[in-house]
């Protein structure tokens, strides 16, 4: 695989003779990204798994990656550019590759500035599978859930997508009650698990069009979702969007830990898996990519048993690298010795911030 | 009789009870909310701290501790002469912390010390799952397989063959471990042959139940 940094990792061969070889994974996306000048990420790339969590320091490209994400799903939606504009383009390019059926496609983000990304072509440019990758770049999303906003009262009508902060998640637990009642039995049910001093959801909606829910106590009394606590509002926002009827193809996710108690992680991260991994959970539904971010040792712990789902950006001076946890080749050995959340906020694994000397 | 457990995962707790269960044949009180550790070697390093609230703060009469062994060397008879402690083996060390913990308490709540029940699950505790069940899963295939370079499963491989995936949610792997618990528990007899690091569980438990009675 030849990118635009020329560099394979040993991960990347492993993860592209997976790609290659299908290890019983289909329906991802984006099988790589590679950046050029692009913020922190300057000369970088990084192969994508099903699953990938992003660590490390702040204003490491963690968002960035995330942000060329979202650009490519915007001019994804354009006329393509002419693909002599995109070269002359100061030097800042980003480059995707996909997984099958769409693996004979490249895409080129052609960017003015750090802060505009503008063109967009593909090679092959008359590849014939583009209307139907397009169709599933669309389907990119991203989330930086706010508890404000998933406490907040709203329109009936407001979708059937949560919005990036979650501001709708009212009318979309309506829709789903509504529409598609068991996707929401199913909803209700884990929420009930994994929230025990409740007894249901309640959706109430108003003479205005306005949706809003409340949480009843299993003892007695009803908690309105203003008064909700952050962590469940937080909690409520990651069981939406793993019991969405109709899930994105991407899914990206900041900082997906918090205002969730450690001992629940381990919850969050079975609710992604269930995304990423459906045959695990009995679905025969399509995988969802996910991406996600964190800056919680305790999240990091749990992917123990599958450190290639980590990606680590090491950070020096302003420019970033990305890697796979799973390059280290002595990882074996170093996990006998610590858990993973530690290793990391030791520095032992890189990605943590610089400090003055 | 009450007893503390330490474990790494709610399933592993709720499998663990019935173990404990199975062995002492009455359903003991707990001390609640359970311990937790991420895994190895956090669990001996929170281990001095769980012991002391334990002795000082609870009337627990025992704190139950189960790892899993991963790699790490398996504990053998030669390790339990007296004066005798394996560096890299997972139940020595867990002795010798509480060993070196209770040693500096003075007596409280009425007893001497928190007694210690260790059992280390080796590879891992969907071993034990599995005991009676799949024949070629034993402790002395594993150190067969170590002793050759060659071994006879993975943790994967065993998590697999519990869960049927690779990535089990938390209701699926208490399912799963119940499931398996359940049978072992009418007769834990096989699982003590084939592992002598639950055999080890089960002896220090019934010290405990002798101790707790006296």
């Amino acid at each position: 695989m030849r990118s635009i940094t020329g560099v394979e990792t040993h991960a990347a061969a492993l993860l592209r003779h997976c790609h290659e070889a299908k290890c019983g994974h289909v329906g991802d996306v984006i099988a790589s990204v590679a950046f050029r000048n692009f913020k922190a990420l300057r000369r970088t790339q990084i192969e994508l798994t099903p699953f990938n969590l992003v660590i490390g320091p702040n204003g490491s490209g963690k968002t960035s990656l995330i942000e060329a994400l979202l650009t490519l799903r915007t001019l994804s939606r354009l006329p393509l550019a002419d693909p002599a504009v995109v070269e002359r383009q100061g030097g800042i390019e980003i480059e995707f590759r996909f997984d099958p059926p769409h693996d004979g496609i490249a895409a080129h983000l052609g960017c003015t500035s750090e802060a505009m990304c503008d063109l967009l072509r593909i090679n092959p440019p008359e590849a014939p599978g583009w209307p139907g990758l397009q169709a599933e770049l669309g389907q990119i999303r991203s989330y930086v859930l706010d508890h404000n906003a998933l406490a907040r009262t709203s329109l009936r009508d407001d979708g059937t997508r949560l919005h990036s902060d979650g501001s709708n998640l009212a009318s979309v637990l309506a829709r789903m009650r509504e529409e598609k009642p068991d996707a929401f039995s199913a909803f209700t049910e884990e929420m009930l698990r994994l929230m025990p001093e409740f007894q249901g959801l309640e959706l109430i909606e108003h003479a205005d069009d306005r949706v809003e829910f409340a949480l009843r106590l299993a003892e007695d009394g009803v908690v309105p979702a203003q008064e909700v606590s952050q962590g469940m509002l937080y909690l409520l926002g990651v069981l939406a969007l793993a019991f969405d009827p109709h899930p994105a193809t991407v899914l990206c996710i900041e900082e997906v830990d918090r205002g969730i108690h450690p001992r629940t992680l381990r919850e969050v991260r079975d609710l992604l898996y269930r995304l990423s991994y459906p045959a695990s959970f009995g679905s025969d539904r399509r995988p969802v990519q996910i991406i996600a971010t964190t800056h919680s040792p305790y999240f990091i712990d749990l992917f123990r048993d599958h450190p290639e789902e980590v990606v680590i950006s090491h950070k020096h001076g302003r420019a970033a690298q990305l890697s796979r946890l799973s390059d280290r080749l002595d990882l074996a050995d170093l996990m006998k010795e610590s858990t993973l959340g530690d290793m990391w906020f030791s520095g032992i694994l890189g990605g943590v911030p610089e400090e003055r000397s | 009789m009450k007893l503390a457990v330490l474990s790494e995962s709610p399933a592993d707790e709720t499998a663990l009870r019935g173990l404990i269960e199975a062995v002492l044949k009455i359903t003991p009180a707990y001390v609640g909310p359970g311990f937790r550790a991420r895994g190895w070697p956090n669990v001996a390093q929170v281990l001095p701290a769980v012991i002391r609230h334990l002795h000082f703060n609870t009337n627990a009469d025992a704190l139950v501790v189960v790892v899993d062994a991963d790699d790490s060397v398996v504990h053998t008879p030669e390790h339990d002469e007296p004066g005798y402690f394996h560096p890299q083996c997972r139940m020595c060390q867990l002795r010798a912390v509480h060993r070196k913990t209770i040693k500096k308490f003075p007596p409280a709540r009425g007893r001497e010390r928190v007694l210690r029940v260790v059992g280390v699950a080796v590879p891992a505790i969907e071993a034990w799952y599995l005991a009676g069940r799949d024949h070629s899963v034993s402790e002395a295939a594993w150190i067969d397989g170590q002793a050759s370079g060659r071994q006879p499963y993975s943790r994967a491989e065993l998590k697999w063959r519990v869960y049927a995936t690779d990535r089990p949610s938390l209701p699926h792997e208490i399912v799963c471990a119940l499931r398996e618990v359940e049978r072992i528990r009418r007769d834990p007899r096989r699982l003590e042959h084939d592992f002598p690091g639950f055999a080890a569980l089960a002896t220090d438990l019934r010290a405990a139940q002798r101790e707790s009675v006296k």
